[in-house]
């Protein structure tokens, strides 16, 4: 009986046959004048000789259901959002604040909140509608690019949740990786700041990890590093930099309200990682040499992490939850929105970095 | 004590059976969105809330089972017309009645609600309350010991989705916790009200408590029920207050289900798709027993064949729920609902036993005087 009745309710629902439906992988939000949105979306579709086509539709419409009725017309088939992986805004809407599409993202039941939100360089239709010769399957391309370097967190996360998560709390924001079109390629090209929906700044990819590194744990990253090469050998590398390769970095990162009448931080990381490409004039068996690198390893990073959160805090975003660590270490702090952007912008953060070299190579 | 019930050994079930029981009729509908609630009155010690709501419904059980055994044999029926008469106490037994009723129907309604909210949007309420009714009537008439059994099914066969929930603590943001007691007292007290909804169910024990075999290893199993389910409301709760910020809570209509949602797993993508539907054997306990709860009731004012009750009584339901409701109506409904719950189940039971007490020692002692 229970049976029965379990394929009874499952029979009577709407039937969604994966031949007779086209799949929408991707979507595109670009700006349009007067408060229209251009949707673009890449739609899937699959033949019962499991030879899958590839349509790339876009329609101008005020809401975004609206756009889907209009590619509705223009598709043979029903058009299905359960499978979306990515959706991609323009950078012009991006700036403009993405209150509305955020919210329309967490309103549908249909779209898992494990979706991933990029910005794009430009517009998105223009990124989306060209034809590139190696790429057959731009939607499941672009969920892949961004997804496996997720994985290895080489950029940040950035699904629909936690987007949602840091943009309806008060007291944190939220950051976007920036996609661009490279020739025949689309890349990861750099990452989008937000300060209450709006994207306020930018920094360059190769900064990505160093925001990691203040946002949260990693468990196993990688990154290069330009040193300054007097500070490990005087003789060997005056006025020389010396470029170093570090992976399976392990970091524990820690905030912690010192003084929160003075407004100030501090911010720790540990890192332990493994030294994997160095100059072969340096010996790596010298247990002296090793520790003058990672002094020196420590002090860049902190250069760079200060350098980074100078930026962040002049454009006002706090992707790294400086504020929710205060809500939680300060007893009421009461902490409101305007409250702690000024806060933000006046913070001291004394940044250090304790690096520690646990293994190198096979080889010395 | 006209009315003791009269219960032959084969109808009765074993006593280490009420665990699941009381977890099976606990744990429905209230699930799916009850920390919103909380975290609106709570904040982020939502967790103490729930803490304290268990506390509270331990007492409210010892309690309730001071009253049972006052009595030799008897259920709450039994014990309104032994205390205030034929009339006064029949027309307790009919509110009883009704509020198993409302139960009843407030599970059916919020469950059809999350089916054509997230499964399926055009899917005719009608439809999924016939299928579900059929299966109430079809356990219904199996007898007590087979809705007990469904308990016992349900509480199995749904273990896997506290997995599930732990495998979304990658996102956690565990400092949304701290600091700890930041609200005060007064408000994590609202929050533990607003608990209510969620954590009545185990009231049915006052029906069916004359069915166990050992009377007086009942108590035991009914506390360890509702710490198990403490457990796992203290579980959903923690998780979800680490996974979501407390602005983005407030605006989530059913959290657990906005948990899920972001699990993907390799074989099924949208695992809470089939969590929602699977549901359906977690609320069945709740809606078999509450039905049964009221067909005691009902035989104890006028004699019918329980086969009889439950025709009528589905039909009845069936037709309650026809009229299409908005959210906002079906949110009206169950804060009434709660309220009244709230009354029944949590401080009507030390006036009965006050009441009771009282009535005990004055015969006591008219006894000793004779």
């Amino acid at each position: 009986m229970l049976v029965l009745c379990s394929i009874l309710i499952m029979g009577c629902a709407e039937s969604k046959i994966l031949e007779r439906v086209s799949l929408v992988t991707l979507i595109g939000y670009d700006l349009e004048e007067e408060n229209k949105v251009t949707t673009t979306s890449v739609i899937r579709q699959i033949n019962p000789e499991f030879e899958s086509k590839v349509e790339v539709q876009s329609a101008t419409e005020g809401t975004s259901k609206g756009t889907r009725i209009k590619v509705d017309m223009k598709t043979a088939k029903k058009i299905a959002a359960g499978q979306l992986r990515v959706v991609l805004f323009g950078e012009e809407l991006a700036e403009n604040g993405l209150n509305e599409s955020i919210h329309t993202l967490m309103m549908n039941n249909e779209l898992s909140t494990s979706v991933y939100l990029a910005v794009v360089r430009g517009t998105s239709k223009s990124i989306l509608e060209y034809k590139y010769n190696e790429i057959t399957d731009l939607g499941q391309h672009i969920y892949n690019l961004i997804n496996h370097n997720v994985k290895q967190e080489q950029t940040i996360s950035s699904t629909t949740h936690e987007i949602a998560r840091d943009y309806y709390s008060k007291d944190r924001h939220f950051a976007l990786p920036i996609l661009a079109k490279n020739g025949e390629f689309v890349q990861i090209d750099g990452m989008g700041f937000f300060s209450s929906g709006k994207m306020v700044g930018e920094l360059p990819a190769d900064d990505m990890l160093y925001i990691m590194m203040m946002q949260d744990n990693f468990k196993n990253g990688k990154l290069d590093l330009g040193l300054d090469g007097e500070s490990v050998d005087p003789t060997k590398f005056k006025d020389k930099e010396l470029q170093i390769a570090v992976d399976s970095i392990k970091t524990i990162r820690g905030i912690k309200v010192v003084n929160p009448d003075e407004n100030e931080f501090d911010l720790t990381v540990k890192m332990k990682c493994r030294l994997l490409e160095i100059s072969s004039e340096v010996s790596t068996s010298d247990v002296k040499v090793l520790n003058k690198i990672e002094k020196s390893m420590s002090k860049k990073i902190e250069s760079e992490l200060s350098r980074i959160l100078e930026y962040s805090q002049e454009i006002n975003s706090d992707i790294y939850g400086f504020g929710e660590q205060y809500r939680a270490q300060v007893r009421g702090s009461d902490l409101t929105e305007e409250k702690w952007t000024e806060k933000y912008q006046e913070m001291k953060v004394n940044i250090n970095v304790d690096v520690e070299i646990i293994r190198n190579g096979v080889f010395e | 004590m006209k009315s003791t019930l009269q219960i032959s050994d084969n109808q009765k079930i074993s006593s280490s059976l009420f665990f699941f029981v009381v977890l099976a009729t606990q744990i429905g509908v209230g699930i799916h969105g009850f920390q919103r609630v909380i975290v609106k009155d709570a904040s982020n010690d939502a967790w103490i809330s729930v803490i304290l709501a268990s506390i509270f419904s331990h007492i409210v059980v010892y309690f309730m089972f001071k009253t049972l055994s006052l009595s030799t044999s008897d259920d709450l029926y039994g014990i309104h017309q032994d205390l205030f008469g034929k009339y006064f106490g029949n027309f307790l037994n009919l509110l009883y009645v009704l509020y198993c009723s409302f139960s009843f129907y407030s599970v059916i309604r919020n469950y059809i609600e999350v089916i054509n909210t997230w499964v399926f949007p055009n899917l005719p309420q009608w439809f999924i309350s016939i299928t579900l009714l059929l299966l109430v009537i079809y356990a219904f008439t199996g007898g007590l010991r087979v809705m007990v059994g469904v308990c016992f099914f349900s509480f199995i066969t749904g273990l896997w989705i506290l997995i599930i929930l732990y495998m979304t603590l990658k996102y956690a943001h565990f400092n949304h916790l701290l600091p700890v007691f930041g609200n005060d007292l007064k408000s994590i007290l609202r929050g533990a009200y607003s608990m209510t909804f969620t954590i009545v169910g185990f009231e049915i024990i006052n029906v069916l408590y004359p069915f166990a075999k050992e009377k007086d290893k009942v108590q035991k199993y009914v506390h360890m029920g509702l710490l198990f389910t403490l457990f796992i409301y203290l579980s959903i709760i923690l998780v979800t207050l680490v996974y979501f910020s407390e602005e983005q809570l407030e605006r989530t209509v059913w959290a657990t289900l906005a948990l899920f949602s972001v699990v993907k797993l390799p074989f099924i993508e949208r695992i809470e798709i089939i969590i929602i539907c699977f549901w359906m054997i977690i609320i069945l306990p709740n809606l078999c027993l509450f039905s049964w709860a009221a067909y005691r009731g009902i035989n104890r004012i006028k004699n019918i064949k329980a086969t009889t009750f439950i025709w009528i009584f589905s039909i009845l339901i069936f037709f309650a729920n026809i009229p299409i409701l908005s959210r906002i109506q079906i949110d009206k409904a169950n804060n009434i609902f709660a309220q009244i719950a709230f009354c029944i189940v949590f401080i009507y039971p030390f006036l009965l036993y006050i009441i009771a007490f009282s009535k005990k020692m004055l015969t006591k002692k008219r006894e000793r005087r004779n």
